[in-house]
This record gives C-alpha cells, sequence and structure tokens, in this order.
C-alpha cells in the first residue's frame, strides 16, 4: 500500500501509479493536453506541472510514479502561472480561429485557456502559417492548430500499430504528417481523430456541417459492419447521423475503430434506400401499399404451400440483421410456412465451420474473448488477414505483437507486415499440406491427453509417422515448417485465427480439422472471424436448415419437441436445404417460393448466371431490404426494411457476446421482425411482440444456451458465452472428415481467381458510403507484379475473362497477391468476383462454396494498357 | 603536466596502433583485465573522476549503479556527440588518439561487466568515423579488443554508431534512442539509462574524454590522479579555447586552471590588442561572463560559485569588437534549430525568444523588449523535459544580466551600436 | 528484387541487437545512393528494415544530416555559430552566394554546390570552418574559400 497526500487529503494506492492516475482516483482533475488514457506516456506539454515536496522544480503528474509519502500540490499561484505560460506558448503557434474551428465546443485547449486564462496576448510576432490540407478524402489536416502533443502519432503508431502518420523535422517545425505529406493513404481508422484535442485533424464527412452543441441526439450501438460488434456512439441531427464517436475505453474495442465502423455509416441517409414497398406489375416493380404488399405475400404463399408444401419454400435469413429479426424469420418459416430450408450467408464460410469445429472440439469453441488475444505468446493466421477481415481484432494481434507474441502468418497477411510475421506462404491452394505437416509435429512434441478420444483417434489417422516429406507438395521447406512448428509446441497459450479464406476451399473441413486438431494439441484458443455484424446471431438463433435456435439439432426429436412446445409452433422433423442447395432446387422446381431478408444471392454468392436463373424459375420472390439489390430488382415483391441505426435488438459478435443496437435515427418503415409478423397474421399465425425485447423475452425461454436472458442482463454485461444457458455437450462423436479428391478446375485462364477483401469494402453497405467509396471508388483486379510484367501490364483496364463471363477492370499491382492468382472482390456491381465463378464445389461437410480452381484470363486492353 | 590526452598527437601517425603501443598504450588493459571489475569501479571512485561530457557527475557512482542491476547484456556507450558550440575537445582524440579511448572503453567495459561498446559518433566527424573504425580493427587483429581480450576470457566488441545532425542527441537518453534508429527525443526519467537504457538494458553513457582518462588513471592510480589540479574534482582536462584569443586551440591542463590562465598564459591573450568584451566559460549553454569575472578555477564545483559553468570546457572569447546582442541572438537559434519539438517551452519558448531577439537585433525592439524576454524566459526556466531549453533561457537571462547596456542601446538607437 | 543497399546493410545490421538500430546508417546508405532521401529511398529503408515508412520518414527529417531535396554535386556545410560567426562566416556566406549563386538551403543553378548553413562543426579553434562533402576546411578567409572550392567541379 502506498500512501500520498495530495492538496492536503491522503490518498491510499493498491500499486505504484503516476501522480495524475492518483490525483484522478483521488476525484481531482489535473489538466492535460498530451496526456491520454492508453497512450505511450510522453510528457510534453507540460500542463500537468504539479509541486512536490522535496523536488526543486515543478514535476510533470503524467510521468512521476508516486512513491510512499510524497506529498503533492496540484493547484497554486506557481502552478497556475507555469500552466498559463504554457498555454501562453502554445497560442503563440495557434491561430485562435476558433469561431470556425469544428472544435470548438469540445476543443480542450479551448477549455483550458478558459479555465486558466490567456494572458493580455504579449506575443507579437508573426505566426506560422500551414494552409489546411483537404487534399485526402476522409481527413483534413490543420497544422496551424496543432499543438504538437502527438497524441495521434502515438495512437497510431503504438496503440493501431498502422504507423501511418508521424512527426516530421524537429523544434518549432514539427508538423504531423502522413507519408506522402499530403494524402493519408492509412488505414484511414481515424482513431486520430478521437484523440485530437483540438481542430488539427478532422473528418470531412461532417467538416463545418454543424457544431458539437447542435448534436440532438447520442445514442450508444455497435457497429453494422464486421462480426467484431465495436460499441461506439451515433451522434445524430436532424434524422441523419452526423457522425460516429467511440468512446474511449468503452466496449470490446476499448474506444478503437476501424475504417467501416466509422466512416461507413452514411448508406443509412443514402438517397435510393428503398421508401415503399413495391409489387410487380407488367414486369416492373411499382411503389404499392404495405397492406396490399402483404396481402399479396400472403395469398401468393399461402398459394405454394397449400399446392407444394411448406417445404417447396426456402428462406434466405440475414446476417446483418438482429437476433430479433433472425429469430422471428426462422420461426415463421418453419412454424407458420413448415420448412426448415432456412440458412443464410454465414454459409459462405462461418457457420458451416463453426459447427464443424464444435462437433470436433465442443460447442464453444470458438467462443473465446478477443481481447484475451493480448495474452497469447503465439498467434497463429491462417485464412485471411484480420487487420481486414475484422480490424478491431487484427489490432489486438499486432498488440500482442508489440507485446511479444510471435504471429505465424500461413497465406500474406500484409497489416502484420510490421509485426514481425514468420510468413508461410505455400503454392496456391496448398495449405492444407503445411497444417498437416504442422500438425504432425506437434502430436510428436506435445502427445495427446487423451481428453477427447473421438478426435485423438482421427488425428492418429490422419498424421504421418514420418513428418519430414508431409509438406512437400505445398512448396514450403520442412525446414521452414520445423520452425514455425518449434514456435507454436513452445508457447504456452497459443491462438488459431481462422479466416474465411482457409474454409472456402474444396477440402476446407480438412483444413479445419486440421487446425482444430492442432490447437487441440497445443492447448490453443480459435477465433473464427466472421466479417459480418450478425452471422453468428443468425446461427445462434437457428437460420441453418439443420440446428434450431440455441444450437440443437433438429433432427433429434428430443430437441425438437421441446423446441415446439417453448415456442408454441410445430416444426418440420425433416432437415431443410443449405444455403448452396437451394438454387440447385430452384431450378429443378423443388423450390417454388424464396423469402429472403437482408441479403442479395443474386450478387453475393458465387455461380454467376445459375444463381439468377434460378432466382428466375420461382413462382414468388419475396425481398426485404433498406436497397434495391440485384436480388431485389427480380422480386415479386419487395419490402422495405429498417437498417441497423433505425432499430432497436441485439447482435451476437464472433466472440459469441450479445449487445445491444440501438435506434439512432427515426425514420418510417417496419423492423424485418414486425413485418415478418404481420404476415404471419395475415396467414393465420398469431406471431405478435410489443417490442424487440419481447422478441428476446421469446428467445430466452426457447433456446436453452439464451435461458432467462434478458435485455437487462445483457446491458448489465451478462452477455459473454455461455450466457446463464447450456451449452450442447457430447453430442457429436464421430469426425466427418472428407479427404479433398483431385482439386477441382473449371476454365482454361492461367490465373487462379481469389476473393479480396480489402478494409475499406464488405459489399452492400459500404458501397453506398460515400466516404468509402472514395477510398475504393470501383472494382480493380489485383495482382502480383512480376504476373503483371509477364504480361505487360503496368496498371491500365484489363480483361478478366472465366467460364462464366468477363469483366474489365482497373489492374492494380500487388506484391501481396501471389504468383498465379489475382484477386477481385465483391462489392461493385456488375464487377462482382463470384459473378465470374462457374457453379463452385462445395465443401461436403461445411457446405461452405469453395473459391478455387476457377482459372481465369487476364489481358491487357488495347490502348489502355499503359507500356 | 604531462600530456596525458593528448600525449603523440604531434606525431603525424599517431592514429597508428603502434604508436599508441610503443608509448605503453594497452599496458593499462592488460594489467585492468587481471583486476576484478569492482575493484576497477573503487578506483575510479577513489580517484574522484568526473564526467567530461558537461555535468560533472561523478563517473565510479554512475558505474556503480550499472554494475549492480542484474540485468544483462550490459551496453557500454561512448558519447562521441560533442556538439555544444565552441566545443572541439574530442575531436583530437577521435581523429588523432583513438586507442585512447578504445583502451579506455575496454577498461570500462571489462570494469562494467558489459560485452558490447558503441561510439556514438556525430556526424559532422566524418573523418573521424574511418580513423575509429580502423583502429577498432587494429585492436582487435591484436587482440586487445574483441572476443577473449588478450587471453583474459572476458569480451568486448565494438562498434562505431554515426548520428546524423540532432545536438540534442549530446543528452544521453536522446542518445540512446538515437542508437536504437530513433528520433533524438530524451526520455521519461527514472528510469535512468544505469537500469534501463539501450534496448532496455543497463547502459553506461561516458564522454570520449572521461573514458580516455582511463588507461592514465588505470596506470597511475588514484592517489596520483586524484592529485592533479583541483581536490574537488581532479584530473587532466581538455579545454577548448575559439574566439578572438591569439592561440587559438585545444589545451590539456589541470582542472582548476583559472579562466585568466586559460586565455592570457596559454592562448597568449587577445587577438590585436584588443580588449576583452565577454567569456563563455563552457561552451554556449553556460552562462557568459564579463571580464571582471574571469579569475574563476575551471571546475566543476568552482565554476557555479562565479555565476557560471564549466561545461565542456569550450572557451569562447570575445573581444570589444564583438555585438552580444548577436551572440545572444547566435545562440538562441541555435537553440530553436536544435530544440527536438517535444516539450512546449523549449518549442515554443526559445522561439519566442529567437523572435522578439531578432527584432531587436534587426533595430525594432521596444521598450519592454527586454522584461518580456526575461518573463519568458521565466516561464521556460525549470518547466522543460531536458536541460536544453533551460540552457537556452539561461544565455538569455545571463546576457541581460551582464550586458544589459547593450539590449537597451539596441533598442533605443533602432540597431547596433557597434558597427 | 533485392535492392541495392540490401548486402551493405546486413554488415550493418550485424552491429546491433535489434533491426532497428540500423536505421540511421540505413538512411546514410539510401542517401549515398539516391543522393538524397527521395520517397523512394525511405520506402527501400522501411522495407528492408521493416520499419514504416512514416516512421522512417519522421526520424529521416528529426536529423539534420539527411537530405530531403536533390542537391548538387557538392555540398558546402558551412559553420556560422559564434565562434565561427565572430570571425566573419557570415562575410563567408555572402562570397559563396555572390560567386556560385547559391541561397543557404538551395543549390546553384549548375547543380555544382549546395550551401547548408550548420551548427557547431567541431572546428571552432580554426574557425571559420566547413564541410565540404566529407572534407574539412578550416581556418577559412574571404581568400582562400574560393580557391578551396574551386577544387571542387
Amino acid at each position: 500500500m502506498i500512501k500520498v497526500t495530495i492538496n492536503g487529503r491522503e490518498v491510499q494506492l493498491d500499486k505504484q501509479v503516476t501522480i495524475l492516475e492518483a490525483a484522478r482516483r483521488a476525484g481531482i482533475k489535473i489538466p492535460t493536453l498530451c496526456h491520454f488514457e492508453g497512450l505511450e506516456m510522453y510528457g510534453g506539454c507540460r500542463l500537468c506541472l504539479v509541486e512536490v515536496e522535496k523536488m526543486p522544480r515543478l514535476q510533470t503528474s503524467c510521468t512521476l510514479m508516486v512513491t510512499d509519502g510524497m506529498v503533492i500540490t496540484t493547484e497554486s499561484e506557481q502552478i497556475a502561472a507555469a500552466r498559463r505560460g504554457m498555454l501562453e506558448f502554445i497560442l503563440t503557434n495557434h491561430p485562435l480561429d476558433c469561431p470556425f474551428c469544428d472544435k470548438a465546443g469540445e476543443c480542450e485547449l479551448q477549455d483550458l485557456v478558459y479555465l486558466y486564462g490567456g494572458t493580455e496576448g504579449r506575443f507579437t510576432e508573426p505566426k506560422a502559417k500551414h494552409p489546411e490540407s483537404n487534399v485526402d478524402p476522409i481527413l483534413a489536416r490543420n497544422i496551424e492548430r496543432c499543438i504538437s502533443c502527438t497524441r495521434c502519432v502515438r495512437m497510431c503508431d503504438g496503440v493501431v500499430g498502422a504507423s501511418a502518420i508521424s512527426m516530421i523535422n524537429r523544434g518549432r517545425h514539427t508538423v504531423m504528417e502522413p507519408f506522402s505529406g499530403g494524402k493519408f493513404d492509412c488505414e484511414y481508422c481515424g482513431n486520430c481523430l478521437t484523440v485530437c484535442p483540438v481542430g488539427s485533424i478532422l473528418s470531412r464527412l461532417y467538416k463545418e456541417t454543424y457544431r458539437p452543441w447542435q448534436v440532438e441526439r447520442t445514442v450508444r450501438t455497435v457497429c453494422g459492419h464486421c462480426g467484431v460488434g465495436c460499441s461506439y456512439d451515433l451522434q445524430v441531427r436532424d434524422e441523419a447521423i452526423k457522425r460516429v464517436i467511440p468512446r474511449i475505453g468503452e466496449g470490446l474495442n476499448r474506444g478503437l475503430l476501424c475504417a467501416r465502423g466509422r466512416f461507413g455509416y452514411e448508406f443509412v441517409g443514402a438517397k435510393d434506400r428503398l421508401k415503399k414497398p413495391l409489387v410487380r406489375r407488367d414486369g416492373n416493380l411499382v411503389e404499392t401499399t404495405w397492406d396490399e404488399a402483404l396481402g399479396f405475400i400472403a395469398a401468393k404463399l399461402s398459394e405454394v404451400i397449400k399446392t407444394h408444401g411448406g417445404e417447396a419454400v426456402a428462406g434466405i435469413a440475414s446476417v446483418r440483421c438482429t437476433n430479433e429479426d433472425n429469430y422471428v424469420f426462422q420461426k415463421f418459416m418453419r412454424g407458420v410456412v413448415g420448412t426448415n430450408n432456412i440458412d443464410s450467408a454465414a454459409r459462405m464460410g462461418f457457420s458451416g465451420a463453426q459447427a464443424y469445429l464444435e462437433s470436433l472440439r465442443g460447442q464453444g469453441v470458438s467462443a473465446n474473448v478477443i481481447a484475451g488475444l493480448a495474452k497469447s505468446d503465439v498467434i497463429f493466421v491462417a485464412g485471411g488477414d484480420p487487420t481486414m477481415v475484422t480490424p478491431i481484432l487484427g489490432l489486438e494481434i499486432r498488440g500482442a505483437a508489440k507485446k511479444g507474441a510471435k504471429i505465424i502468418s500461413l497465406d500474406p497477411a500484409p497489416g502484420l507486415e510490421f509485426f514481425n510475421p514468420h510468413k508461410i506462404v505455400p503454392s496456391l491452394f496448398a495449405e492444407g499440406a503445411v497444417l498437416e505437416s504442422l500438425l504432425c509435429r506437434a502430436v510428436s512434441a506435445r502427445g495427446m491427453t487423451g481428453e477427447l478420444p473421438h478426435l485423438e483417434e482421427a488425428i492418429r489417422a490422419a498424421v504421418s509417422a514420418e513428418c519430414a516429406g508431409v509438406a512437400a507438395q505445398s512448396g514450403v521447406p520442412d525446414a521452414e515448417i520445423e520452425k514455425a512448428s518449434a514456435t507454436i509446441s513452445g508457447s504456452q497459450s497459443p491462438a488459431f485465427v481462422i479466416g474465411p479464406d482457409i474454409v472456402q476451399r474444396a477440402d476446407g473441413n480438412r483444413n479445419l480439422f486440421l487446425l482444430a486438431a492442432l490447437s487441440y494439441v497445443t492447448g490453443g484458443r480459435i477465433f473464427l472471424l466472421s466479417g459480418k455484424a450478425n452471422e453468428q446471431g443468425a446461427v445462434d438463433m437457428g437460420c441453418l436448415p439443420d440446428t434450431l435456435p440455441g444450437g440443437r439439432p433438429l433432427a433429434i426429436d428430443g430437441f425438437r419437441k421441446r423446441h415446439e412446445d417453448a415456442c408454441g409452433m410445430s416444426v418440420p422433423a425433416r432437415e431443410g436445404l443449405s444455403l448452396m442447395e437451394m438454387f440447385p432446387a430452384m431450378a429443378d422446381g423443388r423450390i417454388k417460393a424464396l423469402y429472403v431478408i437482408g441479403e442479395n444471392p443474386a450478387f453475393n454468392l458465387p455461380g454467376g448466371n445459375s444463381i439468377k436463373s434460378a432466382l428466375e424459375k420461382l413462382d414468388l420472390l419475396v425481398v426485404q431490404d433498406i436497397f434495391l439489390t440485384e436480388t431485389a430488382k427480380m422480386a415479386d415483391i419487395v419490402l422495405p426494411a429498417l437498417s441497423w441505426a433505425e432499430k432497436d435488438g441485439t447482435f451476437t459478435n464472433l466472440e459469441r457476446r450479445i449487445q445491444r443496437v440501438r435506434r439512432g435515427v427515426n425514420r418510417e418503415g417496419r423492423e424485418d421482425w414486425r413485418i415478418l409478423c404481420d404476415l404471419a397474421g395475415r396467414m393465420g399465425a398469431a406471431m405478435e411482440y410489443a417490442s424487440s425485447e419481447a422478441v428476446m423475452s421469446e428467445i430466452a425461454r426457447v433456446s436453452p444456451v439464451h435461458r432467462d436472458l434478458h435485455y437487462s442482463d445483457i446491458e448489465a454485461g451478462a452477455m459473454q458465452w455461455p450466457y446463464h444457458g447450456e451449452p450442447l455437450r457430447g453430442e457429436a462423436s464421430t469426425v466427418s472428415l472428407v479427404t479433398a479428391s483431385a482439386r477441382p478446375t473449371v476454365g482454361s485462364g492461367r490465373f487462379a481467381l481469389l476473393v479480396d477483401r480489402p478494409l475499406f469494402q464488405s459489399g452492400t453497405l459500404t458501397r453506398r458510403s460515400k466516404a468509402l467509396l472514395k477510398l475504393i471508388p470501383k472494382a480493380t483486379v489485383k495482382m502480383n507484379p512480376l504476373d503483371a510484367a509477364s504480361l505487360g501490364i503496368s496498371g491500365g483496364i484489363v480483361r478478366v475473362s472465366s467460364d462464366a463471363g468477363s469483366v474489365e477492370l482497373e489492374a492494380v499491382i500487388d506484391s501481396s497477391v501471389q504468383m498465379g492468382a489475382v484477386k477481385i472482390s465483391n462489392h461493385f456491381e456488375g464487377a462482382g468476383v463470384f459473378g465470374l465463378m462457374t457453379k463452385p464445389p462445395v465443401d461436403p461437410v461445411t457446405k461452405a462454396p469453395a473459391f478455387e480452381g476457377c482459372l481465369v484470363a487476364v489481358e491487357p486492353l488495347k490502348g489502355d494498357a499503359k507500356s | 603536466m604531462e600530456k596525458v590526452l593528448l600525449a603523440n598527437i604531434d606525431n603525424p601517425k599517431s592514429a597508428e596502433i603502434g604508436v599508441y603501443e610503443a608509448s605503453g598504450g594497452y599496458d593499462s588493459l592488460r594489467k585492468s583485465l587481471e583486476l576484478a571489475p569492482d575493484d576497477i569501479i573503487e578506483t575510479v571512485k577513489k580517484a574522484n573522476l568526473r564526467g567530461r561530457g558537461g555535468a560533472g557527475f561523478p563517473t565510479g557512482m554512475k558505474w556503480m549503479f550499472a554494475s549492480k542491476d542484474p540485468k544483462f547484456p550490459k551496453y557500454l556507450v561512448c558519447n562521441a556527440d560533442e556538439g555544444e558550440p565552441g566545443t572541439f575537445k574530442d575531436r583530437p582524440i577521435l581523429e588523432k588518439n583513438p586507442h585512447i579511448l578504445i583502451e579506455g572503453m575496454a577498461i570500462s567495459g571489462h570494469a562494467l561487466k558489459a560485452e558490447f561498446g558503441y561510439i556514438y559518433l556525430r556526424g559532422e566527424y566524418p573523418a573521424a568515423k574511418g580513423i575509429l573504425e580502423e583502429a577498432i580493427r587494429q585492436a582487435e587483429a591484436k587482440g586487445y579488443i574483441g572476443d577473449n581480450m588478450m587471453g583474459s576470457g572476458r569480451n568486448f566488441k565494438l562498434a562505431v554508431h554515426q548520428g546524423a545532425g540532432a545536438y540534442i542527441c549530446g543528452e544521453e537518453t536522446a542518445l540512446i534512442e538515437s542508437l536504437e534508429g530513433k528520433k533524438g527525443h530524451p526520455r521519461i526519467k527514472p528510469p535512468f539509462p544505469v537500469n534501463v537504457g539501450a534496448w532496455g538494458m543497463p547502459t553506461i553513457v561516458n564522454n570520449v574524454e572521461t573514458l580516455s582518462n582511463m588507461p592514465f588513471l588505470m596506470r597511475v592510480g588514484p592517489e596520483a590522479y586524484a592529485a592533479i589540479g583541483s581536490k574537488e574534482c581532479p584530473g587532466p582536462k581538455l579545454f577548448c579555447v575559439s574566439g578572438h584569443v591569439n592561440k587559438p586551440g585545444v589545451y590539456e591542463l589541470p582542472m582548476g586552471v583559472t579562466l585568466r590562465e586559460i586565455i592570457y598564459d596559454h592562448c597568449g591573450g587577445i587577438k590585436n590588442g584588443k580588449t576583452l568584451k565577454a567569456v563563455i566559460p563552457g561552451g554556449i549553454s553556460t552562462p557568459v561572463l564579463p571580464p571582471d569575472k574571469i579569475d574563476c578555477p575551471m571546475d566543476f564545483v568552482n565554476m557555479p560559485k562565479h555565476g557560471s559553468m564549466l561545461g565542456s570546457g569550450a572557451v569562447i572569447v570575445m573581444d570589444e569588437s564583438v555585438c552580444l546582442v548577436k551572440v545572444c541572438l547566435r545562440a538562441l537559434k541555435f537553440f530553436e534549430h536544435e530544440s527536438c519539438g517535444k516539450c512546449t517551452p523549449c518549442r515554443d519558448g526559445v522561439s519566442w525568444l529567437r523572435q522578439v531577439l531578432a527584432r531587436i537585433e534587426g533595430g525594432e525592439g521596444r521598450p519592454g523588449d527586454i522584461e518580456l524576454l526575461s518573463e519568458v524566459a521565466g516561464n521556460i526556466t525549470g518547466k522543460t523535459f531536458c536541460p536544453l531549453g533551460d540552457g537556452a533561457a539561461s544565455v538569455v537571462l545571463n546576457f541581460i544580466k551582464h550586458f544589459r547596456d547593450e539590449f537597451d542601446m539596441h533598442i533605443a538607437r533602432k540597431g547596433c551600436p557597434i558597427k | 528484387m533485392k535492392s541495392q543497399i540490401a548486402d551493405e546493410l546486413e554488415c550493418v545490421k550485424a552491429k546491433y541487437p535489434a533491426e532497428r538500430a540500423a536505421l540511421l546508417p540505413a538512411l546514410y546508405l539510401a542517401q549515398r545512393k539516391y543522393g538524397w532521401l527521395s520517397a523512394e529511398a525511405m520506402d527501400e529503408v522501411s522495407r528492408e528494415l521493416r520499419v514504416p515508412k512514416a516512421t522512417v520518414r519522421g526520424v529521416a527529417t528529426f536529423y539534420a544530416m539527411y537530405r530531403h531535396k536533390q542537391v548538387g554535386r557538392n555540398v558546402i556545410q558551412l559553420c556560422t555559430n559564434v565562434s565561427c560567426m565572430i570571425l566573419g562566416a557570415e562575410r563567408l556566406v555572402d562570397i559563396i552566394r555572390e560567386k556560385y549563386g547559391v541561397e543557404p538551403g538551395g543549390t546553384s543553378a549548375d547543380g555544382r554546390f549546395s550551401l547548408v548553413i550548420m551548427e557547431c562543426i567541431g572546428a571552432c579553434g580554426t574557425a571559420p570552418a566547413m564541410l565540404v562533402n566529407t572534407d574539412f576546411h578550416e581556418s577559412l578567409t574571404q581568400e582562400n574559400i574560393v580557391t578551396i572550392l574551386e577544387g571542387y567541379r
């Protein structure tokens, strides 16, 4: 116990902290400018000077640690004079343009000058001039206002690890600049904005459009982009989101955000949001009333059910909708329509992977807290760059690396480049051989515990006695694998971060088995990356063809009966079709009607025209969405839904943390669940809830995992797996490992087509966010410099052709793309990577489509290719 | 007095190892390697060797702190970044007597159980880099340093790290940052480098001259060493004299020699028979002295009693033709240029001082400017992160203190009265 | 695609326990190769040492001896600090300006000389002094400076 006296008051501390922190705990505020919670100590602004007995000079309270018996004074005439002096110095280089500075009203410098008073402007020399830089599309940089506190740089460098900005020059000429001196060309997380105490870094999204005190509403919610689930505040004025700001230290993101989260909100106010229901008349979609639209659906859907049975209907749930929406959707499909043909885009990798990993290692195996990555000493990253797919989780990996954790990346992860990764880059699609070799070595190094006999049996069957040479076909030398293996085997707490790319393989299940086995043998935790806000929620709510809410297999009668009793509706006994199985069924007439909420299969699923032609065969296609998507354009009826910013509910993130989504913007329209309840009523089934909270009450009754979980519990923090519920135990005992047959290939080009997952775009929502569009305005094809050179390409427009068609895109030379591959994203209309893929193979275990084996040709277009 | 640090430097081949060996070079190292490391530290304490970089901190005490820290490896860093204007005392050692430094570092490395040494050499001494590297090669070839020094079982690897033009890197924590490949920003203290220095390990930073004292100190022993010069801080000291004296240059003299003796006895008095106007006794950051204050003994203990500091022993002598406002302005330009920019008072305050001085010197001074200078300097004093800003403020305060008339005259006559 | 500074840098890295410490020497190497620290040069250093390029730039611009624009064939680094100033260094600046048409911080039109005003270069006893490229020239006078500079083409 350390005892100190601050301003005559005794303060007891359990450990050594700075004077500043000790004072804070005693409720004494010491002014600061360069200090910021969570950033590296600096001691530059000299505002926090205090008197410490027996020390001759004033001391900076932000850097000096307390010692027992220390006597500290934080306010005196001497201190006030010193602080006034420091402020006077700062103002010698500050324009005092507060009347038109965006920061006015929430400027820390302004507040301090107000508090201590500027002396009567004794500085009469000319002030340095730096015109504001607005060359960057997102961030404005105003150096005249900069007070050189370096908070932005310490954030960018020390916390985010992007190291995109630095203080250049020295002394009075020190200025904050990105490398280029103009555009930031950074990760655009905007965390520099959060920490800037003055108006030096400003978001151009809302610059000069309002003053901070004009915000009408500040609503705490969870980000609607990826599966991390960062907390932040929506600030709203005139029913439009003015800005998104995080709260320091709060949420699992602890106040950090990424580009999509911070700048990707403009889609909410997009002009092309759907406003009224649309119905197809004479081949065209025309506006109609809710009453007419719902009446039409009820009649048509009933007719299909009556004629062909409920199993002729399929439903696609949404990985962007809330748990409440998805719960009601599956209830509607099962109880009202009578089908288990329910799935969501989580099937693209996440849901099947999780189900398989859980069958191997138990339910909840991937429900690990992201912050726990910081405690890992080895982090194995496979199947995608976490800094792009799930940026805040990526930061956690960087943070661990800074603390000394070793990073091993299987396949390139450019966002971890400066964190000393051990990069293993096997030949294309040959990750499995590396994993097998690693597993073999891990088993011989660490043995097995006997804890999970079914898994161990499978492991023994899978590994060879001789580990050398196992990875031969991967092209990675044994020595390199041995080095990685030694790192993993020597780890006390390894983490395995599994991204979509390694799942979306023809032998994805084998990769997952090897990873599950490797994590089992080494005692590692699994993190399954999720690129959408509520992928986990869609799964947990039972938007799966074989699983009820709470992860109970519906094929087991006991579970099904219990569920039927709890929700008061019957559930068909037969498992339904998974996402990729639905389309062949539509094509051959087994499925006649499709109900889609918040998803865009015509664009977001691989298979090109085969998906579209399957949709065309339907008798009824209903789409609930916030935009007229490619799928909505084909629909018989389109219902306008509300975005995540406009409704209440919950999301479940990739750690299985359930968090509250709150309405920030009031907009006319209905939540997806409310639409479905109305429809159910019209179809003669009573589904009525007063609010999303009432839906959650039912979930808490129906789902064994979510037992007794109410909004109040979630808000009080009981939102982390396994809540108060009962995870499923001991159900799976067999390993359905399907060994890859010969690698499939389709097409005749020389490049393997890969899916690009950039940081600034993730599809439907981001492509309607103006700011993010400025960062990636259009689709591109990325290729390795050597491949590009061999085709005489150094940029310009190229044609990429597959069996499914061709697109013309700008070529981007990127050395992180492997030789022999090209990468295209799936974000821009008419230029999505999935449109180039003809009926991709589906993994028999995870039922995820495989994005491999699609070969494309690339040719420069005459006249456009630069020589 | 026998020349110790500058022995042989008149020999054109003084940098060669053979010349150094011929006058007993590396004998002290051989002898020291037979001693226990702590005994050497004890010897240094007994000799009362004080750091020659400017602050005069007792070397033995610094070594003891580092030696007691249980962490290994430890690093010995030679501060060869003499950037204090007026200072050029280390240059002759670096360029002409490199082996005395290498031997000194090897002895010190042994005493400190440090197996790695770096010479942080200022970027402005390009020639010295090649000379030092060649000398290190020679010493390694002879087995004096490197693995298993002279068969002692002790290792000492030495490398030269070239700075790139930043005065602040003379401050030991900034120097360590720079050695690590970072900007030369001073670090927060504590922890001190003796515990957490380069790459987080115990690190001893000593000046070139300090380390070069070691072979002699070990040869003659602490008693003989302590008998040289001032009682409070003994030993030979390099004084580098520039400006308006007849014989400027580097002088090796006993500690405690008076400023008057240096100027008039050793340097042949003021050039061209002019009169002395002002002396900066220890490099530009040390308080300027008027002619009536030059009878002070030049050492770390006595100079403060006479209103200045020994600093680096860089004596800048100015005759009657010099405009002191201009000198003060030039000094402040230097500090402004060299401020690292980290702390507010140094970054913005020093710049303000320079701007006001520039106005006064340029004939645009206003009544009240001198009071403003004093107040601004007062607001800087004691509030900066490191001593650089304090130094700048002290220069202004001392020039005003001793030569206020000249400032007043500049303001009254709207320009320099001397021109 | 191995960079040209890579080999020399390997030897430099070996001197330090951490790769990052080779940053200052690497910048000197890059400066020697490119003549100045262009974005390309700093990018190369960034890749070689795995130090983010903005960090490289921050460090490179902190130190006075790195060049951030194209310089002439010869760089005159003239000291004008107090010891040199009181012995006439400022007049030497004027002479260089008049004779070669080069301003402090600038480069002559023919690319022959760049002029950099230095803080103390440690030649105060033989002031005024300058470094031309890496050569010391001391005890300069209004007469001998031109003769010396004429030796640099």
